[in-house]
């Protein structure tokens, strides 16, 4: 094959057992504005509410079904880690959703959307058995080695982002963001070793990037301008691009460069997620997390 | 000059789609995706309820009746019970006692059993006026069905579901009775409540009157309904005296969650026929994943929901705390739940 990329390097060092923690948080007492001093920041991190639910759902469905295809035991045992702590994150970031309309934000009419994204459009579709149907699972497998090259990119960054904690930021959203960084700096090769090894396919790998990257930033932007317009202490509140390049400059939010720096890197066929980000920070936020330690109770 | 021509028409086609782009967006943020009829993400089942415990009050020896209130507790119907998360993490259920009309309230009632599993003794030692306790949204597997007239037999803190069914009877004129019995008049509550119902209501302490005589259960009519609330030996009783074993309908004390000793028994594949013998030292999906080595899983402690599976036919003995009642009629997390009877059938 004309597109077989050469051998990416795994950093060896970073390789972990996966398990899913049962994690609890209480959302009683955050803020609307969990982040003090900048909405426009805290409502484009509350789209992760929005999209991961649905979204996190979609993958592991997807993986259970390309569990058959894999031949390598390591793998299957990492892949059965990640579901896991695929379906925690759904269900954990699905809780958040509840408590924002308590406090007169609904997001339904968001998240039907999203729903319809990944159970219609992205779901199973009526495929026979044979190419087709296998040819639609290794494109969702390549999608989602993509989202998590973005998934793995947040989590090391909101890891980093001591900015949060001197603005105030609520200590319960700040471990639930934390906590699921941290898993997905801690199973960020997964995505992409499966990926590699069902198919591995260099067109594949950049179609796919594409088709994500554009869908991420259409729903990421739609999502904070939904959550801008509708909600009820700001009335006039409006979405900018100057505020998010200004959030990332002071780095309430990645920033820009980084982002733009982040699309070579996984378009490089030398690329693999290990070589980024630390599991060693990742474990230790999540030895010392409260919400996956037993969680918070009053 | 055609090039010019060219460049003009797509910068105009760009601007116009561009403004009346920005017309629809502007009338609706989320303009132009379809969504889902029924929305899936934020409707989680399992979500958690955060209530305040507004009064706590002992209406008869050893019974503890709370009174929670929030803003947003579910709508119920008579006959549901609540888990409640009690402080250590215990999870226990207790049926709804109070008025269904009053929204965003919760009355429940536990009864101390001094050599139970724990929760009680925990519930009437912690919960305190003014705590806050963690819910999980109402479910219910008792719910009245619409009849002209009911038996209501009830045994001790059995009273729970029945009372507001008896008030949603009275309230669709429908004809009723109810037999309740305790140990003593001191130790059965709301009786004071009971009282204004007149005599449609008989009240059998044991002290005074021995066991409940259930002879009156011989005359009901085939095809009213027995609600049976109690202690176990009291609804074997009424299954054993109601003339229609069919229409009697019974509500345990028990959980099913209940651990007892794990015994062996047979799993049948559906779709590829095999039997797989699940051993009384191993887990379902252990036994399974012989068979079937692609079976999904993950967590391995029933949390994570990867592994649940349809049931179609045989007793499931659910051990997990993540499953709805819906899904527990024909699921199971294979993890750690086992058969109640010798025999499972799963679609798979």
């Amino acid at each position: 094959m004309s597109n077989t990329p050469p051998a990416p390097g795994p950093v060896a060092s970073e390789h972990m057992d996966l398990n899913a923690r049962n994690v609890s948080f209480d959302w009683e007492d955050t803020p609307l504005h969990w982040l003090p001093s900048d909405p426009f920041a805290g409502h484009t991190i509350n789209v992760l509410h929005l999209l991961l639910p649905a979204g996190e759902r979609w993958f592991v469905h997807v993986y259970k079904q390309v569990l058959p295809y894999i031949t390598d035991e390591r793998l299957r045992a990492d892949v059965i880690g990640f579901i896991g702590q695929e379906a925690m994150h759904a269900a954990a970031h699905d809780d958040v959703l509840p408590h924002l309309k308590r406090l007169g934000l609904d997001p339904t009419p968001y998240t039907a959307q999203v729903d319809w994204l990944f159970e219609k459009l992205l779901g199973d579709r009526t495929l026979p058995p044979g190419r087709a149907r296998e040819w639609w699972l290794m494109e969702r497998v390549a999608l989602i080695a993509a989202i998590e090259h973005y998934t793995a990119f947040l989590g090391d960054w909101v890891l980093n982002a001591d900015e949060l904690d001197r603005r105030g930021a609520d200590p319960m959203m700040l471990d639930l963001l934390r906590w699921h960084g941290a898993e997905e700096v801690e199973h960020r090769s997964v995505a992409f070793d499966l990926f590699m090894h069902v198919d591995g396919g260099y067109r594949r790998r950049a179609r796919t990037w594409a088709t994500a990257f554009g869908a991420l930033v259409f729903l990421w932007q739609r999502g904070t301008r939904f959550f801008l317009e509708n909600d009820p202490g700001l009335p006039a509140a409006k979405a900018t691009l100057g505020q998010f390049f200004r959030a990332g400059q002071q780095g309430v939010l990645p920033s820009a460069g980084a982002m733009l720096r982040s699309i070579p890197t996984y378009l490089s066929r030398t690329y693999h997620p290990s070589q980024e980000g630390s599991t060693a920070q990742a474990v230790a936020y999540l030895a010392s997390s409260p919400g996956a330690n037993g969680g918070v109770r009053a | 000059m055609r090039r010019a021509l060219t460049v003009t028409a797509v910068a105009g086609a760009a601007f116009w789609t561009r403004r009346a782009l920005r017309r629809r967006i502007g009338r609706s943020p989320l303009w132009p995706l379809p969504a889902l009829e029924t929305p899936v993400s934020g409707h989680s089942p399992r979500r958690r309820l955060r209530a305040r415990i507004v009064s706590r009050t002992q209406p008869a020896e050893g019974v503890l009746r709370l009174v929670l209130e929030a803003a947003d507790l579910p709508a119920w119907t008579p006959g549901a019970h609540v888990d409640v998360v009690l402080p250590s993490g215990l999870v226990r259920q207790y049926s709804l006692c109070g008025d269904p009309s009053q929204a965003g309230r919760y009355t429940i009632a536990i009864r101390l059993v001094e050599d139970g599993r724990g929760g009680s003794r925990e519930a009437h030692a912690r919960l305190v006026e003014g705590a806050d306790l963690e819910l999980r949204p109402p479910r219910n597997r008792f719910a009245l069905v619409p009849a002209a007239s009911y038996v209501f037999v009830a045994g001790g803190i059995g009273i729970t579901p029945v009372l507001p069914m008896l008030r949603a009877a009275t309230a669709a004129g429908a004809d009723w009775s109810l037999l309740y019995g305790g140990r003593s008049r001191a130790s059965m509550p709301f009786l004071d409540e009971l009282a204004a119902y007149g005599d449609r209501v008989t009240v059998l302490p044991q002290d005074e009157t021995g066991l409940p005589d259930l002879s009156p259960l011989a005359r009901v009519a085939p095809g009213t309904p027995v609600y049976c609330c109690g202690p176990e030996p009291l609804m074997a009783a009424v299954l054993a005296a109601a003339p229609d074993p069919a229409s009697v309908h019974l509500e345990r004390f028990a959980p099913a969650a209940a651990a007892g000793p794990a015994r062996p028994f047979t799993v049948t594949l559906h779709r590829s026929g095999a039997a797989v013998r699940v051993g009384a030292d191993e887990t379902t999906l252990a036994a399974v994943r012989r068979e079937l080595p692609n079976t999904p899983y993950s967590c391995e402690q029933g949390f994570c929901g990867t592994c649940q599976h349809r049931v179609l036919a045989g007793e499931v003995d659910h051990r997990d705390e993540l499953l709805t009642d819906a899904e527990r009629e024909d699921s199971m997390l294979l993890c750690v739940s086992r058969a109640a009877s010798d025999h499972l059938t799963l679609d798979l």
